[in-house]
Protein backbone atom coordinates (compact mmCIF):
# COMPACT_ATOMS: atom_id res chain seq x y z
CA UNK A 1 0.00 0.00 0.00
CA UNK A 2 1.25 3.17 -1.26
CA UNK A 3 1.18 6.13 1.62
CA UNK A 4 0.01 9.02 1.07
CA UNK A 5 -0.43 12.52 2.41
CA UNK A 6 -4.27 12.51 2.91
CA UNK A 7 -3.44 9.12 5.21
CA UNK A 8 -1.80 11.42 8.10
CA UNK A 9 -4.43 14.41 7.46
CA UNK A 10 -7.53 11.68 7.73
CA UNK A 11 -5.85 10.04 10.66
CA UNK A 12 -5.08 13.41 12.78
CA UNK A 13 -8.54 14.80 11.73
CA UNK A 14 -9.87 11.75 13.89
CA UNK A 15 -7.51 12.22 16.70
CA UNK A 16 -8.56 15.38 16.98
CA UNK A 17 -12.42 14.91 17.01
CA UNK A 18 -11.86 12.67 19.14
CA UNK A 19 -9.52 15.21 21.87
CA UNK A 20 -12.75 17.34 21.13
CA UNK A 21 -15.39 15.29 22.00
CA UNK A 22 -13.22 14.70 25.00
CA UNK A 23 -12.88 18.17 25.81
CA UNK A 24 -16.55 18.84 25.54
CA UNK A 25 -18.23 15.45 27.40
CA UNK A 26 -15.73 14.93 30.30
CA UNK A 27 -16.61 17.16 33.58
CA UNK A 28 -12.62 15.25 35.36
CA UNK A 29 -10.21 18.39 34.10
CA UNK A 30 -7.55 16.21 34.24
CA UNK A 31 -9.10 14.13 31.44
CA UNK A 32 -9.42 17.75 29.57
CA UNK A 33 -6.12 18.84 29.77
CA UNK A 34 -5.32 14.84 28.56
CA UNK A 35 -7.79 15.47 25.30
CA UNK A 36 -5.94 18.87 24.74
CA UNK A 37 -3.17 17.52 24.60
CA UNK A 38 -4.51 14.62 22.31
CA UNK A 39 -5.52 18.15 20.16
CA UNK A 40 -2.00 19.50 19.96
CA UNK A 41 -0.09 16.19 19.09
CA UNK A 42 -2.69 15.77 16.06
CA UNK A 43 -1.77 19.11 15.18
CA UNK A 44 2.25 18.31 15.17
CA UNK A 45 1.91 15.36 12.58
CA UNK A 46 -0.36 17.34 10.53
CA UNK A 47 2.33 19.78 10.86
CA UNK A 48 5.64 17.14 10.39
CA UNK A 49 3.45 15.44 7.65
CA UNK A 50 3.33 18.41 5.65
CA UNK A 51 6.78 19.59 6.18
CA UNK A 52 7.78 15.93 4.83
CA UNK A 53 5.10 16.32 1.72
CA UNK A 54 6.71 19.85 1.05
CA UNK A 55 10.13 19.05 2.02
CA UNK A 56 10.03 22.02 3.61
CA UNK A 57 11.67 22.14 7.44
CA UNK A 58 9.89 24.71 8.92
CA UNK A 59 7.42 22.52 10.03
CA UNK A 60 9.05 20.74 11.98
CA UNK A 61 10.64 23.28 13.60
CA UNK A 62 7.42 24.73 14.32
CA UNK A 63 6.92 21.66 16.87
CA UNK A 64 9.09 22.29 18.91
CA UNK A 65 7.41 25.14 19.89
CA UNK A 66 4.53 23.38 19.92
CA UNK A 67 5.91 21.27 21.99
CA UNK A 68 7.03 24.08 24.26
CA UNK A 69 3.75 25.58 24.40
CA UNK A 70 2.18 21.87 25.69
CA UNK A 71 4.48 21.46 28.40
CA UNK A 72 4.29 25.05 29.84
CA UNK A 73 0.43 24.52 29.21
CA UNK A 74 0.30 21.32 31.35
CA UNK A 75 2.80 22.64 33.87
CA UNK A 76 -0.06 25.58 34.50
CA UNK A 77 -2.98 23.53 33.95
CA UNK A 78 -2.31 21.08 36.55
CA UNK A 79 -0.81 23.99 39.22
CA UNK A 80 -4.46 25.72 38.91
CA UNK A 81 -5.96 21.78 38.85
CA UNK A 82 -4.13 21.42 42.13
CA UNK A 83 -5.03 24.88 43.83
CA UNK A 84 -8.59 24.36 42.73
CA UNK A 85 -8.60 21.04 44.33
CA UNK A 86 -6.84 22.21 47.45
CA UNK A 87 -9.99 25.23 47.59
CA UNK A 88 -12.88 22.81 46.39
CA UNK A 89 -11.85 19.45 47.11
CA UNK A 90 -13.15 17.85 44.23
CA UNK A 91 -11.75 18.37 40.28
CA UNK A 92 -15.27 17.99 38.52
CA UNK A 93 -15.73 21.20 36.39
CA UNK A 94 -19.57 21.24 37.25
CA UNK A 95 -18.33 22.92 40.71
CA UNK A 96 -16.13 25.18 39.21
CA UNK A 97 -18.93 27.67 38.92
CA UNK A 98 -17.55 31.07 40.55
CA UNK A 99 -18.05 33.16 37.86
CA UNK A 100 -21.57 31.83 37.30
CA UNK A 101 -23.35 35.42 37.77
CA UNK B 1 6.11 -2.77 5.10
CA UNK B 2 5.46 1.37 5.89
CA UNK B 3 1.58 0.84 4.86
CA UNK B 4 1.05 -1.98 7.33
CA UNK B 5 3.00 -0.01 9.84
CA UNK B 6 0.97 2.59 9.22
CA UNK B 7 -2.06 0.66 9.64
CA UNK B 8 -1.19 -1.41 12.36
CA UNK B 9 -0.05 2.19 14.47
CA UNK B 10 -3.10 3.99 13.24
CA UNK B 11 -5.68 1.31 14.85
CA UNK B 12 -3.31 1.28 18.40
CA UNK B 13 -3.67 5.16 18.13
CA UNK B 14 -7.39 5.49 17.58
CA UNK B 15 -7.91 2.73 20.32
CA UNK B 16 -5.47 4.31 22.98
CA UNK B 17 -7.23 8.07 22.26
CA UNK B 18 -10.64 6.53 22.26
CA UNK B 19 -9.66 5.34 25.95
CA UNK B 20 -8.12 7.72 26.90
CA UNK B 21 -11.44 10.11 26.92
CA UNK B 22 -13.82 7.05 27.89
CA UNK B 23 -11.94 5.66 31.02
CA UNK B 24 -13.37 6.67 34.90
CA UNK B 25 -10.01 6.00 36.23
CA UNK B 26 -7.62 8.94 35.63
CA UNK B 27 -4.75 6.77 35.88
CA UNK B 28 -5.58 4.09 33.18
CA UNK B 29 -6.14 7.22 31.12
CA UNK B 30 -2.94 8.39 31.11
CA UNK B 31 -1.38 5.26 30.45
CA UNK B 32 -3.45 4.86 27.40
CA UNK B 33 -2.26 8.57 27.04
CA UNK B 34 1.24 7.54 27.40
CA UNK B 35 0.66 4.44 24.26
CA UNK B 36 -0.60 7.40 22.37
CA UNK B 37 2.08 9.70 22.52
CA UNK B 38 4.78 6.44 21.48
CA UNK B 39 2.31 5.81 18.27
CA UNK B 40 2.95 9.08 17.23
CA UNK B 41 6.91 8.62 17.72
CA UNK B 42 6.19 5.80 15.39
CA UNK B 43 4.46 8.36 12.88
CA UNK B 44 7.16 10.92 13.26
CA UNK B 45 9.64 8.13 12.53
CA UNK B 46 7.79 7.56 8.99
CA UNK B 47 7.62 10.51 8.15
CA UNK B 48 11.63 10.33 8.59
CA UNK B 49 11.48 13.02 11.30
CA UNK B 50 13.82 10.82 13.51
CA UNK B 51 14.78 13.49 16.15
CA UNK B 52 11.17 14.87 17.01
CA UNK B 53 10.42 11.21 17.37
CA UNK B 54 13.25 10.74 20.11
CA UNK B 55 12.04 14.66 21.70
CA UNK B 56 8.07 13.06 21.50
CA UNK B 57 8.96 10.28 23.75
CA UNK B 58 11.44 12.52 26.08
CA UNK B 59 9.02 15.24 26.35
CA UNK B 60 5.58 13.69 26.54
CA UNK B 61 5.70 10.37 27.25
CA UNK B 62 8.74 11.31 29.78
CA UNK B 63 7.69 14.52 31.22
CA UNK B 64 4.43 15.40 30.42
CA UNK B 65 2.87 12.00 31.36
CA UNK B 66 4.47 12.16 34.59
CA UNK B 67 3.69 15.55 35.68
CA UNK B 68 -0.33 13.98 34.82
CA UNK B 69 0.81 11.17 36.99
CA UNK B 70 1.91 13.18 39.84
CA UNK B 71 -1.18 15.23 40.10
CA UNK B 72 -3.12 12.39 40.09
CA UNK B 73 -1.27 10.82 43.64
CA UNK B 74 -1.65 14.07 44.62
CA UNK B 75 -5.16 14.88 44.75
CA UNK B 76 -5.99 11.70 46.65
CA UNK B 77 -8.84 10.47 44.03
CA UNK B 78 -10.16 7.70 46.12
CA UNK B 79 -13.50 7.27 44.23
CA UNK B 80 -14.31 7.81 40.39
CA UNK B 81 -15.95 11.82 40.35
CA UNK B 82 -19.83 11.33 39.98
CA UNK B 83 -20.55 12.31 35.86
CA UNK B 84 -24.44 12.90 36.46
CA UNK B 85 -26.39 15.61 37.58
CA UNK B 86 -25.44 19.50 38.27
CA UNK B 87 -25.14 20.20 34.43
CA UNK B 88 -25.60 23.82 33.32
CA UNK B 89 -27.06 22.30 29.98
CA UNK B 90 -29.34 19.51 30.40
CA UNK B 91 -28.12 17.74 27.69
CA UNK B 92 -24.50 18.77 27.49
CA UNK B 93 -23.40 15.09 26.80
CA UNK B 94 -25.48 14.46 23.69
CA UNK B 95 -24.34 18.04 22.32
CA UNK B 96 -20.20 17.23 23.09
CA UNK B 97 -20.61 13.87 21.35
CA UNK B 98 -22.39 16.07 18.35
CA UNK B 99 -20.06 18.50 18.08
CA UNK B 100 -17.04 16.31 18.23
CA UNK B 101 -18.57 14.09 15.64
CA UNK B 102 -19.66 16.99 13.85
CA UNK B 103 -16.34 18.16 14.11
CA UNK B 104 -14.68 15.37 12.35
CA UNK B 105 -16.81 14.71 9.67
CA UNK B 106 -16.10 18.37 8.69
CA UNK B 107 -12.58 17.70 8.78
CA UNK B 108 -13.08 13.93 6.89
CA UNK B 109 -14.93 15.33 4.46
CA UNK B 110 -13.00 18.27 3.29
CA UNK B 111 -10.48 15.50 3.31
CA UNK B 112 -12.53 13.49 0.63
CA UNK B 113 -13.80 15.75 -1.27
CA UNK B 114 -10.29 16.94 -2.72
CA UNK B 115 -8.49 14.87 -4.89
CA UNK B 116 -5.72 14.48 -2.90
CA UNK B 117 -2.42 15.96 -3.80
CA UNK B 118 0.20 13.46 -5.62
CA UNK B 119 2.30 12.28 -3.26
CA UNK B 120 6.40 12.97 -3.32
CA UNK B 121 8.05 9.37 -2.10
CA UNK B 122 6.82 8.99 0.97
CA UNK B 123 8.92 5.88 0.66
CA UNK B 124 11.81 7.75 -0.97
CA UNK B 125 15.55 7.15 -0.79
CA UNK B 126 17.75 8.52 2.26
CA UNK B 127 18.43 12.13 1.01
CA UNK B 128 14.46 12.05 1.22
CA UNK B 129 14.32 11.55 4.61
CA UNK B 130 17.58 13.44 5.86
CA UNK B 131 15.42 16.48 6.90
CA UNK B 132 14.78 15.11 10.05
CA UNK B 133 17.92 14.94 11.37
CA UNK B 134 19.14 16.71 14.82
CA UNK B 135 21.91 19.07 12.80
CA UNK B 136 19.35 20.00 10.01
CA UNK B 137 16.87 21.04 12.31
CA UNK B 138 19.46 22.77 14.34
CA UNK B 139 20.60 25.13 11.51
CA UNK B 140 16.98 26.31 10.78
CA UNK B 141 16.18 26.83 14.59
CA UNK B 142 19.09 28.89 15.04
CA UNK B 143 18.95 30.70 12.21
CA UNK B 144 15.58 31.48 10.64
CA UNK B 145 13.70 30.87 13.95
CA UNK B 146 16.46 32.37 16.59
CA UNK B 147 13.85 35.08 18.14
CA UNK B 148 10.57 32.24 18.24
CA UNK B 149 13.56 29.99 20.37
CA UNK B 150 14.29 33.30 22.86
CA UNK B 151 10.62 33.44 22.92
CA UNK B 152 9.85 29.80 24.09
CA UNK B 153 12.30 30.73 26.38
CA UNK B 154 10.53 33.24 27.85
CA UNK B 155 7.19 31.14 27.50
CA UNK B 156 9.30 28.40 29.62
CA UNK B 157 10.07 30.78 32.51
CA UNK B 158 6.19 32.02 32.29
CA UNK B 159 5.37 28.07 33.12
CA UNK B 160 8.07 28.52 35.98
CA UNK B 161 6.67 31.12 37.77
CA UNK B 162 2.99 30.33 37.61
CA UNK B 163 3.27 27.59 38.59
CA UNK B 164 5.44 27.83 41.53
CA UNK B 165 3.13 30.74 42.63
CA UNK B 166 0.14 29.16 42.51
CA UNK B 167 0.96 25.85 43.73
CA UNK B 168 3.42 27.06 46.42
CA UNK B 169 1.68 26.85 49.69
CA UNK B 170 2.09 30.17 51.54
CA UNK B 171 4.25 30.24 54.37
CA UNK B 172 2.86 30.94 57.38
CA UNK C 1 18.46 7.12 7.91
CA UNK C 2 15.33 5.46 6.42
CA UNK C 3 12.46 4.24 8.36
CA UNK C 4 13.29 1.02 7.40
CA UNK C 5 16.91 1.75 9.27
CA UNK C 6 14.60 2.15 12.33
CA UNK C 7 13.54 -1.93 12.26
CA UNK C 8 15.84 -3.11 15.02
CA UNK C 9 14.20 -0.57 17.42
CA UNK C 10 10.87 -1.97 16.54
CA UNK C 11 12.42 -5.50 17.47
CA UNK C 12 13.42 -4.64 21.09
CA UNK C 13 9.95 -2.56 21.73
CA UNK C 14 8.46 -6.09 20.58
CA UNK C 15 11.04 -8.15 22.34
CA UNK C 16 10.69 -6.00 26.24
CA UNK C 17 7.03 -6.41 25.53
CA UNK C 18 7.05 -10.18 24.70
CA UNK C 19 9.27 -10.73 27.51
CA UNK C 20 7.19 -8.73 29.83
CA UNK C 21 4.29 -10.57 28.50
CA UNK C 22 5.20 -13.90 28.52
CA UNK C 23 6.41 -13.79 31.83
CA UNK C 24 3.32 -12.56 33.69
CA UNK C 25 1.14 -15.15 31.69
CA UNK C 26 3.90 -17.91 32.44
CA UNK C 27 4.14 -17.04 36.00
CA UNK C 28 -0.14 -17.26 35.74
CA UNK C 29 -0.01 -20.22 34.09
CA UNK C 30 2.80 -22.41 35.79
CA UNK C 31 2.98 -20.98 39.57
CA UNK C 32 1.66 -22.89 42.35
CA UNK C 33 -1.49 -21.21 43.80
CA UNK C 34 -1.36 -21.53 47.81
CA UNK C 35 -2.76 -18.49 49.16
CA UNK C 36 -3.05 -17.18 52.65
CA UNK C 37 -2.66 -14.06 54.65
CA UNK C 38 0.81 -13.44 54.21
CA UNK C 39 0.91 -14.35 50.53
CA UNK C 40 -1.56 -11.36 50.09
CA UNK C 41 0.52 -8.92 51.95
CA UNK C 42 3.00 -6.60 50.28
CA UNK C 43 6.12 -7.66 51.28
CA UNK C 44 5.99 -11.72 52.19
CA UNK C 45 8.65 -11.34 54.49
CA UNK C 46 9.43 -8.04 55.36
CA UNK C 47 7.21 -5.06 57.36
CA UNK C 48 3.84 -5.04 58.09
CA UNK C 49 2.13 -1.88 56.11
CA UNK C 50 0.38 0.54 56.56
CA UNK C 51 -2.54 1.92 55.24
CA UNK C 52 -2.49 1.42 51.36
CA UNK C 53 -0.64 3.03 48.29
CA UNK C 54 -2.96 6.17 47.12
CA UNK C 55 -1.48 8.20 50.32
CA UNK C 56 -1.81 11.97 49.10
CA UNK C 57 1.41 13.19 48.02
CA UNK C 58 3.08 16.18 49.21
CA UNK C 59 2.92 19.67 46.59
CA UNK C 60 6.42 19.66 46.78
CA UNK C 61 6.98 16.70 44.20
CA UNK C 62 4.69 18.88 41.96
CA UNK C 63 7.35 21.57 41.83
CA UNK C 64 10.02 19.16 41.33
CA UNK C 65 8.15 17.74 38.59
CA UNK C 66 7.49 20.78 36.82
CA UNK C 67 11.17 22.15 37.32
CA UNK C 68 12.03 18.35 35.72
CA UNK C 69 9.49 19.60 32.85
CA UNK C 70 11.30 22.88 32.06
CA UNK C 71 14.40 21.50 31.93
CA UNK C 72 13.62 18.46 29.94
CA UNK C 73 12.47 21.24 27.03
CA UNK C 74 15.98 22.64 27.66
CA UNK C 75 17.60 19.96 27.19
CA UNK C 76 15.70 19.05 24.22
CA UNK C 77 16.51 22.74 22.88
CA UNK C 78 20.27 22.14 23.52
CA UNK C 79 20.98 19.05 21.14
CA UNK C 80 20.46 21.11 17.86
CA UNK C 81 22.03 23.51 19.10
CA UNK C 82 25.29 20.75 20.19
CA UNK C 83 25.81 19.24 17.10
CA UNK C 84 25.94 22.46 15.29
CA UNK C 85 28.19 24.03 17.59
CA UNK C 86 31.04 24.79 15.33
CA UNK C 87 28.61 25.83 12.45
CA UNK C 88 26.73 28.51 14.56
CA UNK C 89 29.59 30.41 16.38
CA UNK C 90 29.57 32.91 18.64
CA UNK C 91 25.85 33.90 17.61
CA UNK C 92 24.57 30.36 18.66
CA UNK C 93 26.71 30.67 21.38
CA UNK C 94 25.20 34.15 22.77
CA UNK C 95 21.57 32.95 21.84
CA UNK C 96 21.87 29.91 23.76
CA UNK C 97 23.35 32.00 26.53
CA UNK C 98 20.45 34.48 26.48
CA UNK C 99 18.64 31.43 26.51
CA UNK C 100 19.95 30.08 29.53
CA UNK C 101 20.03 33.00 31.09
CA UNK C 102 16.20 33.54 31.12
CA UNK C 103 15.61 29.85 32.48
CA UNK C 104 18.19 30.32 35.42
CA UNK C 105 15.85 33.39 36.15
CA UNK C 106 13.06 30.97 36.85
CA UNK C 107 14.92 28.59 38.60
CA UNK C 108 16.74 31.41 41.24
CA UNK C 109 12.70 32.57 41.85
CA UNK C 110 11.82 28.87 42.41
CA UNK C 111 15.19 28.42 44.83
CA UNK C 112 14.24 32.33 46.62
CA UNK C 113 10.66 30.95 47.29
CA UNK C 114 11.59 28.20 48.80
CA UNK C 115 10.19 25.98 46.65
CA UNK C 116 12.98 23.47 46.81
CA UNK C 117 13.54 23.31 50.48
CA UNK C 118 12.68 20.23 51.59
CA UNK C 119 11.95 21.18 55.54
Amino acid sequence: MELTLNHYLILSAIIFAIGVTGVLTRRNVLIILMSVELMLNSANMTLIAFSHYLQNIDGMVFVFFTMTVAAAEVGIGLAIVVTMFRNKGTIDVGNFNLLKG
Amino acid sequence: MQGVMFIVLALVTLFSALMVITRKDPVSSILYLVLTFFCFAGFYVLLGAQFLAAVQIIVYAGAIAVLFLFVVMMLNLREPEAEEGKELIPIWKPLGYAVGIGVGIVFLSYLASSPGPAIPPLNGGDEIYAMGRADFLGKALFTDFILPFEIAGVLLLAAVLGAVALAKKKRV
Amino acid sequence: MTPNDFLPVLITFFVVGGFAGITLIATHILGPKRYSKEKHDIYECGLDYIGDSRKPFSVKFYLVAVLFVIFDLEVVFMYPWAVNFRHLGLFGFVSMGIFLVILTVGLLYEWKKGALEWE
